[in-house]
């Protein structure tokens, strides 16, 4: 009896000490904070077979929504770091909401696994619009400050903190009124219908419309439209002259690191993989890897950086 | 658009066009007389399988799922009082007592050629006048949505009648119980007294399927009475001969008038568009008297206007590239993932697929008539079990639908609580209705109301200068809030008269 209750001993330590060996032994959970059907969840069901594959083992996409993605990201935090478990976040669920909103969660709270997604913002008007450049909008706005409206879809979204970063950063935002929408769809309608005026979004929801870009956010000018200024050539001064809507997958806090190490290559493998890298075309996606530690440190400048938007956005 | 018209019938009328059309179409109204599975949720479901598909076949597959399930959603409506979806929810006030009075037949027959009439004449507006109605509709901005949603709120009045007070009580507590969650304008989170989960706020499909079934399935179960027989006496459609029809088809073309409209406007959808035509039927039908109590010119009225919006969302959606909402969010990210860039371009580079996508969705109307008889009469014999092991099924099947929206645990002890509030409050004769019509129009109310006040630097008055559209529609929500008074002064006089 003692001899098999310390065999048995013996084979517990053994199975524990193999656990992050034999890592991953059952399916993993990626949760997307968003409905099913969403830009978020397409990403990241494309992204999970490849994931899975590249780990040798199974992973599905669940999702939990509501609450601008904190749903998800609160119901997340704090649950054991055995790997299990992981979600996509955005740049607005991560470094944002958190910040303004009185979420379970913060910049402590995760084990950043790697980023998959940036892409920078553009500030855009119609088509149609008198302004052809950032300066003509800085000179109507002074000539008749109230006059103008710019729209996003949502407060604290990242089309909220694109327009104000934009003129925030050239100092006429107090000049200007701001109107929410319930998504991008019902503001770029208002848009087209002229309500709004501006509008901030990525290069790929805007190049839909019959839209005119001012500025990019981006550190240099972008392939696609190489006339258009980027916000520090437009005189915007840093940290308001970037900025992407990134997203990437997060661990509860306290992951092992060989665990981390695992997931964040399986995640390399997986973006490079040619299925995603098909989809990413297809889609548009700018893709964008970074590794744990690099995507650590990337997020928490972020949360630091985007502090500033939400006090000039006065949220 | 007419000129591919040709070439698009090639990319429908093969084997596996037509089959995906037939067995999209079923699934859809499958899924859409589940309880809790709405349009959203079953068009998220299939997208994965169409992405495998060729471009025509996967959006095709889509808007089967999308116009077989907002039919659907009638399906339950009328014969559990369980509305799939919340577009379905004017559907039960006159389709379910009709069920129980033993005519659910005739009640589905009356809402199937409703519903099969507003989506194809929705098709038919989609085919000719899409680029017309989308620049028709850029016309209405937050001023105006503000005062059609007001004219939407008066259809409490309605649909109260008798019990006015007691509506308009349940209608404010539906629309406070659409304020709870993130302010829309400054994202400040309100009324959720620290609870992180109401940041969020209430989930309306889990309050609708709380105060509508569950509250149902609590009355019936405390009702002590003989529970071994079947909930309603169902064999099947039995579609409405056509001397029935008489003096009922205006009220047909209005109905499928207002919910091609309001499908083409932003930012409102079906749930509205079929209050709103219910609305309208209750004051001008000859059968107005009967509404509440199983008059099929209520059920015509809410399902020809839900049915009618699927065309009218697409509208939008196809002209400009812009969703208006969730499920045509869903489409253009299928045409997306297929190599089809949407956009204000969409229509003029990709001609054959869109008139591909536009007569296909006709067809799919069409057969909804055929494949609706048939899923129904497959669900007959699902009936006819004992109404306590029924009342378990519907409890079981609301549950797991309204935990498959979100995935949000909170969403079920939300439901439990709108059942147990919402049986109550039955008990004291509120109409749930209203409720129902405050938490569906609440929100867009607030934000248009609230965006208007921006626009106009925080002056009412303003939003009556130089908005013609918005003022008619004010003034004929305060003739829709008079009329009722008006005619019961008249009655009176008469009454006086005749005692004279």
């Amino acid at each position: 009896m003692k001899h098999l209750l310390k065999t048995t001993a013996a084979a517990l330590i053994l199975i524990s000490g193999a656990a992050s060996a034999d890592y991953p032994e059952r399916p993993i959970n990626l949760v997307a904070p968003f409905n099913a059907g969403g830009g978020t969840d397409l990403l990241l069901r494309a992204f999970a077979p490849h994931f899975a594959e590249a780990l040798g083992g199974d992973a599905y996409v669940s999702n939990m929504a509501g609450g601008s993605g904190t749903v998800g990201a609160g119901a997340l935090a704090g649950q054991k770091p055995d790997g299990y478990q992981m979600g996509y976040w955005s740049v607005t669920v991560s470094t944002i909401q958190p910040q303004i909103k009185d979420v379970p969660y913060d910049v402590d709270s995760w084990t950043p696994i790697c980023s998959v997604a940036a892409s920078p913002t553009v500030l855009f008007t119609n088509a149609s619009s008198p302004f052809q450049t950032i300066e003509d909008v800085v000179a109507a706005v002074k000539a008749e400050p109230g006059k103008y409206i710019y729209g996003s879809s949502g407060p604290g979204a990242i089309t909220h903190l694109t327009t104000v970063a934009a003129f925030s950063g050239l100092g006429i935002i107090d000049d200007m009124k701001h109107l929410p929408f319930q998504g991008s769809g019902p503001a770029l309608q208002a848009m087209a219908a002229g309500t709004i005026q501006f509008f901030g979004d990525t290069e790929l929801l805007m190049t839909r419309g019959d839209f005119r870009p001012l500025m990019v956010f981006n550190s240099e000018r972008l392939a696609s439209f190489p006339d258009v200024p980027t916000a520090a050539e437009a005189g915007i001064a840093a940290p308001l002259n970037e900025l992407y809507l990134w997203g990437g997958l997060f661990a509860p806090a306290g992951v092992d690191a060989d665990i981390t190490q695992t997931l964040t290559t399986a995640c390399e493998t997986a973006m490079n993989s040619d299925g995603f890298q098909d989809f990413a075309a297809q889609t548009s996606t700018v893709l964008n890897y970074r590794n744990a530690a690099d995507f650590d440190a990337f997020f928490r400048a972020q949360y630091e950086s985007n502090a500033a938007l939400i006090d000039a956005a006065g949220l | 658009m007419i000129q591919a018209l040709p070439e698009a019938m090639n990319l429908i009328l093969t084997l596996e066009g037509l089959l995906v059309l037939t067995l999209g179409t079923m699934l859809g109204i499958i899924l859409g007389a589940l309880p809790g599975i709405g349009s959203t949720v079953a068009v998220a479901m299939i997208l994965p399988f169409t992405l495998t598909m060729p471009q025509a076949p996967a959006i095709l597959l889509l808007l089967a799922i999308y116009a077989g399930s907002v039919y659907g959603g009638s399906i339950s409506a009328i014969l559990i009082n369980t509305p799939g979806t919340p577009q379905s929810a004017a559907t039960c006030l006159d389709g379910f007592p009709m069920a129980q009075r033993g005519d659910a037949g005739k009640a589905l027959g009356w809402s199937t050629i409703a519903s099969v009439t507003g989506g194809l004449t929705s098709a038919v507006v989609l085919i000719f006048a899409a680029p017309q109605l989308a620049a028709l509709a850029l016309n209405f901005g937050p001023i105006e949505t503000f005062a059609l949603i007001l004219l939407g709120l008066t259809c409490i009045v309605s649909v109260s009648e008798g019990t006015l007070v007691k509506g308009l009580m349940a209608g404010c507590l539906g629309i406070f119980l659409s304020t709870v969650g993130g302010d829309p304008i400054t994202g400040e989170a309100r009324f959720t007294f620290g609870q992180f989960q109401l940041i969020a706020g209430f989930n309306l499909l889990a309050v609708v399927i709380g105060v509508f079934a569950l509250s149902e399935v609590l009355t019936r179960a405390a009702a002590v009475r003989d529970q071994s027989h079947s909930l309603v006496a169902f064999n099947g459609i039995v579609l409405p001969k056509l001397h029935e029809w008489k003096g009922r088809i205006k009220g047909l073309i209005k109905s499928v008038a207002i919910g091609n409209g309001i499908g083409v406007l932003p930012g409102t959808g079906a749930a509205t568009a079929a209050f709103i035509s219910y609305a309208e039927a209750r004051r001008s039908s000859p059968n107005r008297d009967n509404f509440g109590k199983g008059e099929p010119d209520g059920l015509i009225a809410s399902e020809s206007a839900n049915n009618a919006v699927t065309g009218g969302a697409l509208v939008p959606t196809m002209a400009l590239g812009i969703p208006g909402d969730a499920i045509t969010a869903v489409m253009l990210a299928t045409l997306t993932l297929h190599g089809v860039t949407p956009g204000v371009r969409l229509m003029t580079e990709n001609p054959v697929l869109m008139a591909a996508i536009f007569s296909g969705f006709f067809v799919i109307n069409i057969m909804l008539l055929p494949l609706g008889m048939l899923v129904s009469r497959m669900a007959a014999p699902i009936l006819r079990i004992k109404e306590a092991y029924m009342l378990v099924m519907i409890c079981l099947l609301c549950t797991v639908g309204v935990f498959f929206v979100r995935g949000n645990p909170f969403d079920l002890l939300v439901m439990a609580l709108a059942g147990i509030i919402g049986f109550i409050l039955r008990r004291q004769g509120y109409p749930m209705a209203p409720l129902v019509i405050g938490m569906v129009l609440g929100p867009t109310l607030e934000i248009s109301l609230r965006q208007g006040l921006i626009i106009t630097d925080g002056s009412f008055t303003a939003f009556f200068i130089g908005h013609p559209i918005a003022s008619t529609l004010v003034i004929a929500a305060l003739a829709m809030l008079l009329l009722p008074a008006i005619r019961a002064v008249r009655q009176r006089r008469s009454a006086q008269r005749e005692s004279h």
